[in-house]
């Protein structure tokens, strides 16, 4: 009997593995070290947690291979044959840089060199016309170059191909001919949108990485089924959705950046049982933070992202921000005397001061140590922090220099990193015109939650919710997924020319594509999700905001309505005489994939005694503070601060003024106001 | 003042100002009409009730730095004793502090307890402000009544309520009415977004501790510009750069000198002996001059705040009347070209004193402007199709420079897209590319340029402009390295030969079929190009940034093709070695080469531009072939101390 279901979510540090009973809906979490080779890793932590294969119904996966492919360059030779005249589009970029003002920082070198950018005689103009025809000899020529150079992936790249992609199809023909058996990438079926450099950049990432990401997945594939997984294995990618490795091969690039999306999924689906359509996700860790934002059920949303500045990847992506806060960030004093906290981070090793490991400058954690909130013995007494070297580092790195006591120190240290946290939650919220008065914070990772009332509190969020397993929280997310595509299309109308049945007519053959799509994936009809979505702007704007869009598409007036209150919402104006005009035409298809209910525990009635007391600084003042184990609170446990809860793999801080409770899920809920 | 803020209290500020700053950043990049300001051509404040900058955007452009102090004040000026809440101010005014008329600021009064306790400002370039041609950018201009609208301090918002008379004034002394209307109501939304996060922390930590912090971090700034000054020895260093000519005057390039004195801990800049304005708009008033030099100077210090401390912490003098301190109304919308001279002068000034950072000469900022009536639609509406391009920064210490990047006077600039273009403009590009050989030699090579060629599809009364420089006043390597390239616009009219244009023109008429095409220079190189490792020189002709000839004539290095299909060459080492034995022999000789000789040489097409200026150091009409004497000796004096003086004989 398939029964289990499984997600694995592979970290530089740590292969986390979720298991879900269907039956019962209980969750079970085996945590095991990152191989070289992430499969064995995965194989590796699959056979410790004793998981029968034959009875897995689903196995899901966040996977950082893409991601770490183009950061360190490991990629196949990939070569990239553009129009006469542009062969360096992917160079040349939008030519501005990251950093403006350090003139020996670079930005990053394209995936492509120039070497392997090859040019063919054609041209097709804005309007799709044919300027140039398509050198067939040339094309041929360069074919064969390319077998020579022994390529192993080809994009394809012609300029205004989104509005004719004709030369590129019959190139990619060519291609196959001559080089049968490698992957090739056009830049109109990959991302049929305006602006070459966004387009291209796409495509040779797409292209880079299809063998990179097949190989993974077929060997991945090939050891699940050798232990008797019979199903398809399912990709996270960055819009928050799965694909099977049927559509891998042809949308690779969706993959980079896949692991980032899934605290994002599980925060929001948390947030979701607990009540709260609108959260936002805090999810901490030792050298970073990554923060999201759900409203109304639904993930932000963006196509104006990278995994390296420079090189734009289209593709819809969950909205993620991440700072250079975590437990491990160094707090420091700088030249002109200010105190300041990250981004540089002690890291796994040596780690904070209290690691023992030879680090001697303070750091989040030490801070956390030195006022009692985080615990000297960690994971189930595995690990073991030194007080004393705690105290030292931040008596040496603050309080001295700044005339502090100790316990001062430590409370500067975090509310440095706080305000850094909440102007990074700031940014994705308030500056989105979203209040976040109206959301509740979902903290995790392994540091959130001993941050997560403090950033609550300076944000006016009302409620912070703690998951079980805050440490792990991101593979749940991989659990939690529904077979999901992105498509697009440039539409670049003015409202007041735009035709209704046009639009229908375009979302249709978008729609077409996308049941095709999962048709080909095994979803059943009745399970899919068709999602539309317009992307609008007022005319002489530059950019442009989506907006959903009925199905059918209803009447112009609507739809411009529509805008002006999304445009109202988010930047706090609006132009009712002004003309709107559309840009693009988005398609979200979802194959839904049935969830099991995760389990619910019943009150019990029960009041666990806390398992120690001890003095915790709070304000300036320590306070005699009981510490909980946080697997003998049970359902419907109330608690008023200030408490500790501590788990394996996380602290829950639960500060005076504020109550907390544990909800059927086994959430804790911490009131910051009522 | 920093001492009474408790060190957590200024950092959240500290940090808090600046994110409210780049909240406005956003705010306007998501909402703007001006395409200019889309690319990111904006800047945005944060200042204190005396109107000093106490925080601006992370993502600013360059040439603003610096002068939103001086408008912020220029605009309190005009109306003290009358500021209320809800109240928006525009100024554009470059002779009181402003950079050219195109910026427009927005200001607000932010009011806490009944009283100013900042302002915050939002500074856009708007994509035309009349003027008599398209873009206001005339380069024919000699003073200000050509250029555009000149808004001295006026009240766009009252008390929250519209000045609709205003600003319809405004928006119908331009081209583009409807998308100016759109800009004020974006950038003063955006210095809205401000005030609510000051609000917000003056809520949290009261009005005091807020205006505390505003003048806190500014002393932090100033505090630590000042110790890293004093850590550095007291000098004065001295280095001259080149305005290419003045259209009204002799044959002969435009100085501006610099004279950077340190003494303990504080820097001052000395122009005088700087040339007097030009006939021309590529004058500089004292606002943008400031700016230069605070943007040059922050290149060295990157990972400071920019804020008023660290404009206390330098001083300049700038005599009056000088091409760097031009008074009403002389022309200055092309200010951006002292700008940049200034710009690259303070990094060569720098990069003797922090070799560590060192830098070659950048290449110029370009500027196109073609506008007619767009001949592919029956109603033939007007367009107008400006560009920019980016080009190669100067080779660095142990690193060459950066490719194709955008002009120093605003890394933040992205350069747009063709397919865009296309759509809007009646004009197909066929070519956008690298420039092989466009980069600086040097042992650390410029960074290369790009060449971009388009043709003028169906279009009537259509002109075209363009605002460029270093034609003459070539991008200069360092440290030994060898100048990169002239800019240049070259035109071909349907069905006949090429004509060159040069870096600087104005309202030429061009129709359908003509096609035009400029390059943009590369980098200045780093160091002699004979100790380029010739492996690195292999590279770049594997990469096409360098060809096979030049790799000879720059670098000495002699390279044999084996196999070009699979991009297989090799270093021939015998011949590289005697080849740069040579070259070491002959090269000071050929800088005392008679002129008029290297002259004719080019006429007769014995040399190329790229060898009468790398190898002779000589300057001509690129078109003509005639010999520019005076520039020539102008040029060469240079080439000895920057070039030259860095060579090793054997």
């Amino acid at each position: 009997m398939q029964s289990l279901r499984v997600a694995v979510d592979v970290g530089g540090t740590f292969t986390d593995i979720c298991i879900m009973d269907e039956a019962t809906g209980l969750i079970r979490i085996e945590k095991t070290a990152s191989s070289r080779d992430p499969i064995d890793g995965i194989l590796a932590g699959v056979d410790k947690a004793g998981i029968d294969l034959t009875r897995v119904a689903l196995f899901s996966h966040g996977t950082t291979v893409a991601t770490n492919a183009l950061i360190t360059r490991r990629l196949p030779r990939t070569a990239m044959i553009c129009t006469a005249g542009f062969r360096d589009v992917i160079e040349i970029r939008r030519a501005n840089k990251e950093d403006l003002w350090d003139t020996y920082k670079d930005v990053v070198r394209p995936y492509v060199p120039r070497r392997d950018r090859l040019t063919v005689p054609e041209r097709i103009d804005a309007q799709g016309n044919v300027v140039t025809p398509l050198d067939e000899a040339e094309a041929r020529r360069v074919a064969r170059i390319l077998r020579r150079r022994e390529v192993a992936a080809v994009a394809v790249c012609f300029m205004n191909a989104y509005v004719n992609g004709a030369h590129e199809r019959r190139m990619k023909a060519i291609l196959e001919e001559e080089m049968p058996g490698v992957p090739v990438s056009i830049s109109s079926g990959v991302l049929p949108e305006i602006f070459e450099h966004e387009r291209f950049s796409t495509t040779v990432v797409n292209a880079a990485l299809s063998p990179v990401v097949v190989d993974y997945t077929t060997r991945l594939g090939e050891r699940l089924r050798e232990g008797g997984y019979d199903r398809d294995l399912l990709l996270l990618h960055t819009g928050g959705g799965v694909m099977t490795p049927g559509s891998v091969k042809d949308f690779a690039a969706r993959l980079a950046g896949s692991g980032i999306a899934a605290g994002a999924i599980a925060s929001r689906h948390i947030a979701g049982l607990c009540g709260y359509p609108n959260s936002i996700g805090l999810d901490m860790g030792g050298t970073s933070t990554d923060v999201s934002l759900a409203y109304d059920g639904q993930s932000r949303v963006t196509k104006d992202w990278h995994i390296e500045f420079g090189y734009p990847i289209r593709f819809a992506s969950i909205e993620v921000l991440t700072i250079g806060a975590g437990g491990g960030s160094l707090a420091w004093t700088d030249e002109a005397g200010s105190l300041r906290n990250g981004p540089q981070s002690a890291g796994a090793y040596p780690g904070p001061a209290c690691y023992g490991n030879g680090n001697r400058q303070p750091t989040n954690s030490d801070a956390n140590v030195v006022l009692g909130r985080l615990g000297t013995s960690l994971a189930g007494g595995k690990i073991t922090l030194d007080e004393g070297l705690a105290a030292q580092a931040v008596r040496e790195g603050v309080a001295e220099p700044f005339g502090l006591s100790v316990p001062e120190a430590a409370d500067a240290i975090l509310r440095v990193a706080n305000a850094n946290m909440s102007d990074a939650v700031r940014l994705i919220s308030i500056s989105r015109g979203y209040d976040p008065r109206d959301f509740a914070l979902v903290a995790f990772g392994g540091a959130g939650a001993l941050h997560g009332v403090d950033i609550a509190r300076e944000l006016a969020i009302p409620v912070v919710i703690v998951p079980p397993n805050p440490g792990v929280t991101s593979a749940l997310g991989c659990l939690l997924v529904d077979i999901q595509h992105d498509f697009s299309e440039s539409y670049l109308v003015g409202a007041a020319e735009a035709d209704p049945g046009e639009i229908e007519a375009e979302f249709g053959r978008l729609e077409a594509e996308a049941l095709a799509r999962l048709a080909h994936e095994g979803v059943a009809d009745a399970d899919i999700v068709l999602q539309r979505s317009i992307d609008m702007m007022y005319q002489g704007q530059w950019r442009s905001l989506a907006v959903p869009a009925p199905r059918p598409i209803g009447a112009i007036a609507d739809l411009t309505e529509a805008f002006h209150r999304h445009h109202e919402r988010e930047y706090n104006f609006r132009r009712d005489d002004a003309p709107v005009g559309f840009f693009r035409l988005n398609l979200k298809a979802v194959g839904v994939v049935p969830k099991a209910a995760l389990a619910t525990h019943e009150p019990t009635g029960a009041t666990p005694e806390p398992s120690r007391r001890r003095p915790v600084w709070f304000d300036g003042t320590a306070h005699d503070t009981p510490v909980y184990d946080r697997t003998s609170l049970p359902a419907g446990f109330r608690l008023a601060g200030p408490a500790v809860v501590e788990q394996v793999d996380s602290t829950v801080l639960v500060p005076p003024g504020t109550r907390a409770e544990v909800d059927p899920y086994l959430n804790i809920l911490i009131r910051v106001k009522e | 003042m920093a001492e009474t803020l408790d060190p957590v209290t200024f950092e959240v500020l500290k940090n808090a100002f600046i994110t409210s700053v780049d909240q406005m950043g956003e705010q306007i990049l998501r909402t703007c009409y001006s395409f200019v300001i889309y690319n990111r051509d904006f800047s945005s404040a944060l200042h204190d009730a005396h109107g000093h900058s106490a925080a601006q955007g992370n993502q600013d452009i360059a040439v603003h730095v610096g002068t939103l102090h001086f408008t912020c004040q220029d605009v309190m000026r005009a109306f003290a004793g009358d500021m209320h809440p809800g109240d928006v101010y525009a100024i554009n005014d470059p002779y009181a502090g402003g950079t050219h008329f195109c910026d427009v600021r927005l200001i607000r009064p932010i009011f806490a307890d009944g009283k100013i306790i900042a302002f915050s400002q939002s500074n856009g370039h708007w994509s035309d402000v009349g003027g008599s041609v398209p873009g206001s950018f005339d380069v024919t201009a000699r003073d200000m009544f050509r250029e555009g609208l000149r808004i001295t301090p006026v009240r766009l918002f009252s008390k929250g309520r519209f000045c609709a008379d205003v600003a319809c004034l405004i928006a119908a002394n331009t081209r583009d009415p409807a998308s100016i209307i759109g800009d004020i109501q974006a950038q003063a939304e955006a210095t809205q977004v401000c005030e609510r996060e000051i609000l917000r922390l003056v809520e949290k930590y009261g009005r005091d501790t807020v205006e505390t912090g505003l003048a806190a971090v500014q002393d932090y700034v100033e505090r630590a510009v000042r110790q890293r000054l004093a850590a550095l020895p007291d000098g004065e260093w001295e280095t001259v750069d080149f305005i290419d000519r003045d259209p009204s005057g002799p044959e002969g390039m435009i100085p501006i000198r610099i004279k950077m004195t340190i003494r303990g801990d504080t820097v001052t800049y000395d122009f005088t002996g700087s040339h007097p304005t030009i006939g021309s708009i590529y004058n500089s008033a004292f606002g943008a001059t400031f700016s230069a030099v605070a943007a040059g100077m922050k290149t060295f210090f990157p990972d400071l705040p920019l804020n008023s401390g660290f404009y206390r912490a330098f001083s300049i003098v700038a005599p009056e009347g000088s091409i760097v301190d031009a008074r009403w109304p002389v022309a200055v919308t092309g200010f951006l070209m002292p700008f940049e001279k200034i710009m690259n002068a303070i990094y060569e000034m720098w990069s003797r004193i922090m070799p560590e950072r060192a830098i070659a000469c950048a290449f110029n900022l370009e500027y196109l402007l073609t506008g007619g009536r767009d001949g592919r639609r029956a109603d033939k509406p007007i367009y107008m199709f400006y560009d920019w391009l980016p080009g190669g920064w100067g080779g660095r210490n142990g690193k060459d420079g950066s490719n194709v990047t955008t002009a120093c006077f605003g890394t933040g600039l992205m350069s747009q897209p063709v397919e865009g273009q296309e759509r809007a403009n009646p004009i197909l590009t066929t070519e956008y590319e690298i420039l092989t050989d466009s980069a600086g030699p040097g042992r650390w090579r410029g960074g290369a340029g790009v060449r971009k060629t388009s043709v003028m599809l169906e279009a009537e009364d259509s002109v075209i402009s363009y605002i460029c420089d270093r034609e003459r006043a070539v991008v200069w390597g360092i440290e030994g390295g060898l100048p990169s390239m002239p800019h240049g616009l070259s035109l071909t009219r349907a069905g006949q030969s090429e004509e060159w244009l040069g870096s600087v023109f104005s309202d030429v008429p061009i129709g359908p079929g003509d096609t035009f095409s400029r390059p943009t220079a590369g980098g200045g190189g780093f160091g002699d190009p004979l100790e380029r490792d010739p492996a690195k020189v292999v590279e770049d002709v594997a990469d096409d940034y360098v060809s096979v000839a030049r790799a000879a004539k720059d670098y000495g290095v002699v390279i044999r093709v084996i196999d070009a299909e699979l991009c297989r060459y090799e270093v021939d080492a015998a011949a590289t070695e005697a080849l740069r034995a040579e070259i070491r022999e002959q090269r000071r000789g050929w800088l005392e080469t008679d002129p008029e000789h290297v002259a004719e040489a080019y006429r007769a097409g014995r040399l190329d531009t790229l060898d009468v200026v790398r190898r002779y150091g000589v300057l001509l009409d690129w078109d003509k072939g005639t010999l520019l004497p005076r520039s020539t000796a102008q040029f060469r004096e240079q080439f000895a101390k920057r070039s030259a003086a860095g060579w090793r004989d054997a």
